[in-house]
């Protein structure tokens, strides 16, 4: 009987391992494989999910691209990441290797994208990063770019504002220190603001957390005492909507800035009515157009998913049709020959804005800044860099 | 006589193993290179936790940080004054590791080195606690590490993490290593030394009785484990060549306790087939997540399902052998050819 149960499990999944070999042979000649990178599974779940979603629109929208006079037929080979380094540059390897794709996109978390970096380095396939903001990720590699802008843009970004229209001159710093993202905005918003106040000391204290922390009031006392004039505390909007709920128990009123992380529902479920006046950081605003495809986007994200896109969905629709247009431009799908195009990039008109890539590969873009009003997302202002 | 025709056996066993790494590594594309390396590393690990949970019978559950503290140490001793200027855009590396650099194989040592010293400062005072309550401590040290990397931002750069360090975990390299790891660990088990772990591990009172210095035998074996740990964290970040903190989370220690147990507790065999299994079964499952065209059924790829698999496979594996796929047993020739000695006589003589 055991020995029978056995048997079976191996027929299986030897029939299921010889079922998968028969489904990956099949390429046809008029098919461009897009890879998609995500972690669909652990901690980042969530986030690669929402990028998925962009990706999955704009593949809805634009099925296929025109190279030469022949149509191709646009496939999506998805790998899940795992969020997990390891996996991630298994799950690389494999969308080179096995699922031979020309163009991958991703992936929401930059140390992911950075233990798959040497992989598409040596196939020399070219990868589009969506929202991965860690400068590492592009730095060293000719075949890695990405949609999103970094820490160093958005740091300035959220200093100008604090140094000009808040009017502060004194800036307490709360970040997530196992966070890359917080600690690399964090430390591009203290340059900028000691160079605008001209103070070194205008940046009266450094706070830490770690993800997952839920008490906040050992760092929030301190703040307190230090009276600052604004609060930058970039990070995960649950601890981030924590903090600003229990600094305002606390009684601290001076104002919270924050980056784009913030930008999604659940910060304002979580805050409720403590976050209220909250400024972030973006990267395109619903009600404020950027680009004439925003409208498009906005309008068809609405009717396949019947809710408001976030910000990293948006970055997804335009990986997928920033890979487009360079196949377009090209004029061909040979990984090289896209990977050209992709650097070549100059005003591409994306969903959330124009992109022009710099020579490292990271784009030159615009960003919003929006404040929580009325427990809605209010479009305040465009940046441009 | 015996003797020798099992000596030969394991001679032309090994040749056999040379030869086919060496046609794997020439023939196979990139991607299954890539998944018989890692095996190779995770025979490291698994065989260094093995070590304290097998053999010595201390539940410990702190290797992620030191295959941290290994593979930190490696990364920063072998990356070039240029490459870590790149890494360090937040905040500049303290000056003298700036300009340290060290061939691979020293770096290799050192990094094993840094997590046996790691591991007595640790071992000191958390062996003298047993069972549950050492997993508990060693957990704790885990985090602890991993919190000193996250915050010495001038040392490790923090949560940003290190990129572009040379991949040196080539297959001769991992293989190398897992091939010495074994035969280390087969000495030592049928050392004198081994039978002292295996005497604490059955039985500490007894054992304290019979003369062993109890605190002396676990040290050892945490220290010798750290160190392995240790240069298996560092192939490890050699091989996908950027490591960052949040890599080494409880996650890391689980999969390879996963390994231990599914191979067998105390079985050297056990560990190595349970690191190609589980590593290579994980990559096989991958179809899951896929599209699939099953005659009626149609799904749209459901991210995760291979786990889900995954661990219905690791039910029935430990339902039906409840200490793991080797039990505590170890290969050897005799039993090997016994199976098949045995199925010809049953085939013969029909069930009895």
């Amino acid at each position: 009987m055991k020995k029978a149960i056995l048997v079976i499990v191996a027929i299986a999944i030897v029939a299921s391992v010889v079922g998968c070999s028969k489904a990956e042979t099949k390429t046809d000649a008029n098919v461009v494989k897009f890879g998609v990178f995500e972690p669909l599974t652990g901690a980042n779940a969530a986030g690669g999910a929402e990028e998925l979603d962009g990706i999955r629109l704009a593949q809805e929208l634009y099925p296929t691209v025109t190279v030469g006079g022949k149509e191709y037929k646009i496939e999506l080979a998805i790998a899940d990441n795992k969020s997990d380094k390891v996996e991630a540059a298994n799950a690389g390897q494999r969308l080179v290797d096995s699922d031979k794709v020309q163009v991958v996109l991703g992936s929401w978390g930059s140390g992911l994208s950075m233990a798959a970096g040497p992989v598409f380095k040596d196939a020399q396939i070219p990868a589009i990063g969506l929202s991965c903001t860690n400068p590492l990720v592009t730095k060293d590699n000719p075949f890695y770019f990405r949609v999103c802008f970094l820490d160093p843009f958005q740091g300035t970004v959220m200093a100008n504002y604090a140094y000009k229209d808040v009017g502060a001159r004194k800036a307490v710093i709360i970040r997530e220190v196992s966070n890359d993202y917080s600690v690399g905005l964090a430390k591009f918003f203290a340059d900028s603001f000691k160079a605008l106040t001209g103070d070194q000391g205008s940046i009266l204290a450094e706070l830490n957390y770690n993800t997952n922390d839920q008490d906040f009031s050992a760092q929030l006392t301190q703040v307190k005492s230090l009276k600052p004039d604004v609060i930058f505390a970039p990070g995960n909007y649950t601890e981030s909507a924590l903090i600003i709920k229990q600094a305002r128990e606390l009684g601290i009123a001076a104002p919270f800035l924050g980056g784009d992380t913030w930008e999604i529902a659940e910060f304002i479920n979580v805050g409720k009515q403590a976050v209220e006046g909250a400024v972030m950081s973006a990267f395109f605003d619903n009600d404020a157009p950027l680009t004439p495809l925003s409208k498009v986007f906005v309008e068809s994200y609405q009717k396949k998913y019947g809710k408001l896109p976030s910000g990293t969905a948006v970055l997804g629709f335009d990986g997928y049709l920033l890979a487009i247009d360079a196949i377009k431009r090209a004029d061909s799908v040979d990984p090289l020959k896209i990977r050209d195009a992709v650097a070549a990039t100059k005003d591409f008109a994306g969903a959330a804005g124009y992109v022009t890539l710099d020579a490292n590969g990271d784009p030159i873009k615009s960003a919003v800044i929006k404040e929580v009003k009325g427990g809605k997302f209010v479009f305040k202002t465009t940046v441009a860099p | 006589m015996k003797i020798k025709r099992n000596t030969l056996l394991s001679l032309a066993g090994i040749a056999l193993l040379v030869g086919a790494i060496a046609v794997a590594d020439a023939t196979l594309g990139r991607f299954s290179v890539r998944i018989l390396n890692l095996s190779a590393i995770y025979i490291v690990l698994a065989l260094s936790l093995n070590l304290l949970n097998g053999f010595t019978g201390l539940f410990s559950l702190g290797h992620a940080g030191f295959m941290a503290v290994g593979a930190y140490v490696s990364a920063l001793l072998t990356m070039s004054p240029a490459q870590k200027d790149m890494n360090f855009f937040l905040e500049p590396i303290v000056p003298f590791l700036r300009d340290l650099q060290l061939p691979f194989p020293l770096a290799l040592l050192a990094a094993g080195a840094c997590a046996g010293l790691v591991a007595v400062v640790i071992g000191v005072p958390a062996l003298r606690l047993r069972d549950d309550y050492l997993a508990i401590a060693t957990l704790g040290f885990a985090e602890i590490i991993r919190v000193l990397i996250t915050n010495a931002q001038s040392l490790t750069n923090g949560a940003q993490g290190l990129k572009a360090i040379t991949k040196y975990s080539t297959t001769w390299v991992v293989w190398s290593v897992a091939a010495l790891s074994v035969a280390f660990m087969l000495a030592l088990v049928r050392s004198s030394y081994g039978r002292t772990m295996k005497a604490v591990r059955d039985d500490e009172v007894a054992a304290e009785a019979m003369g062993v210095n109890v605190f002396k035998v676990k040290s050892t074996s945490f220290v010798i484990s750290s160190f392995m740990a240790g240069v298996g964290g560092a192939l490890l970040g050699h091989m996908i060549t950027t490591i960052d903190p949040k890599m080494f989370t409880l996650t890391l220690t689980f999969n390879i306790l996963l390994i231990v147990v599914l191979g067998g507790n105390g079985s050297i065999t056990g560990s190595v087939i349970g690191a190609i299994v589980v590593t290579v079964l994980m990559e096989a499952l991958r179809f899951l997540d896929m599209p699939m065209n099953f005659l009626f059924i149609k799904t749209d790829g459901l991210p995760g399902l291979r786990m889900v698999i995954f661990s219905i496979l690791l039910m029935i594996v430990v339902l039906y052998r409840q200490r793991g796929l080797m039990g505590n047993k170890e290969f050897n020739w005799d039993d090997f050819l016994g199976i098949f000695r045995r199925k010809g006589a049953s085939g013969a003589g029909g069930r009895s």
